[in-house]
């Protein structure tokens, strides 16, 4: 096996973070935020949609849309991940786990999909606040995706 | 590293960014996020093939770039430029940015050569401390035949201060006491770089 080369960098980034001038981390902070708050509505009918076109695939049960399950849920988790959207991130999170681990196994549920759609619209409509009932939702969507780590069982559901 | 403070400065107006993500509302935010933090020189772009040909033709000082690109994916992207270009583009900062990690890619993350790996939910205030800790970052590239990328053995350095230790031997943020008025310069950096022995 070659040997590792060790190499001692000092990147132009850091160099430039140092600059004198900028602005201070807590303005540089209060910016950003302030900045990703026009996304917020756009992002939010966009996780709307996604919900609605993964309604129309359960109702439609076709035997491939595995993909495109999995497609629509990440496709929520990377716009809705700048925003605090709470116990919504953990429902969507959970979906993309199991349809990636049910692609896996080359078996799908599609009830498992199904609850966690109506987990999420109900999140939604609490607008995305942590409360008891969120969580009990929660708790349930976890042993829906524990379940799923057992083929066996998936299969005789 | 301390964590930065909200009264220290951050000076991002002289470097150039390129921002990576397949999902445009999603780079479209990114980029609202990085114009907040001051940065003018962005690049924006949806596709990871037209990320290397902009990566072969000039310098960037940072890249972000989304795990699930269709095609080329983030870690192969990173693998790339860490493995095929020259430098100073071969060690330029590289974010990776994850939303989900399907179980598939998992093992290419470690290896991919990323200098910072950040997962959504993802606010301004924990991508700017990631950027902060980059900027300070001292660890070593390595390069050798199954890897390249800055070196991953953090743990001798224990985790950036204001992150919670994953592991149970996490050495803490305490600096060693001064043992004498004038001390070696290299006994100083390793009252810094604490290193882990064996007892």
């Amino acid at each position: 096996m070659s040997e590792a080369r060790l190499i001692t960098i000092k990147s132009s980034l850091a160099r430039q973070i140092q600059e004198p001038g900028g602005r201070t981390v807590r303005e540089a902070e209060r910016r950003a935020s302030q900045e990703i708050e026009v996304h917020r509505a756009p992002a939010m009918a966009a996780i709307g949609r996604a919900l609605e076109e993964l309604d129309a695939l359960v109702t439609e049960a076709s035997p491939d849309s595995g993909a495109r399950v999995y497609a629509l849920a990440s496709q929520i988790i990377d716009v809705g991940g700048y925003f605090d959207l709470g116990p919504l991130h953990e429902a969507i999170y959970s979906l993309c786990e199991i349809a990636d681990r049910m692609m896996g196994q080359e078996t799908w549920h599609w009830p498992s999909v199904e609850v966690h759609l109506r987990a999420a619209r109900l999140i939604l409509a609490e607008d995305c606040r942590s409360s008891r009932a969120s969580e009990n939702m929660l708790n349930g969507l976890r042993a829906v995706a524990a379940r799923i780590t057992q083929p066996t069982e998936v299969a005789a559901g | 590293m301390q964590k930065a403070s909200p009264n220290d400065r951050i000076n991002l107006a002289q470097s150039a960014v390129l921002l990576v993500d397949h999902n445009r509302q999603s780079l479209d935010i990114l980029s609202s996020i990085f114009h907040g933090f001051g940065v003018k020189q962005q690049t924006k772009c949806e596709d990871s093939q037209e990320a290397v040909h902009l990566v072969q033709k000039r310098d960037f000082d940072l890249i972000l770039i989304d795990c699930s690109m269709p095609g080329m994916d983030g870690y192969d992207f990173i693998k790339w430029v860490r493995r095929e270009t020259p430098p100073p583009a071969r060690y330029t900062p590289i974010i990776m940015v994850t939303g989900h990690a399907a179980q598939s890619k998992v093992h290419k993350s470690r290896d991919c050569g990323a200098s910072f790996i950040v997962t959504k939910p993802l606010t301004p205030s924990v991508l700017l401390q990631r950027i902060l800790w980059l900027g300070a970052d001292e660890r070593q590239f390595v390069e050798c035949e199954n890897y390249c990328g800055p070196d991953r053995r953090v743990r001798n350095f224990g985790p950036p201060l204001g992150m919670a230790g994953r592991r149970s031997g996490d050495l803490s943020a305490h600096v060693g006491v001064a043992t004498e008025a004038n001390m070696d310069q290299s006994d100083i950096d390793q009252m810094f770089k604490p290193m882990r022995v064996s007892l």
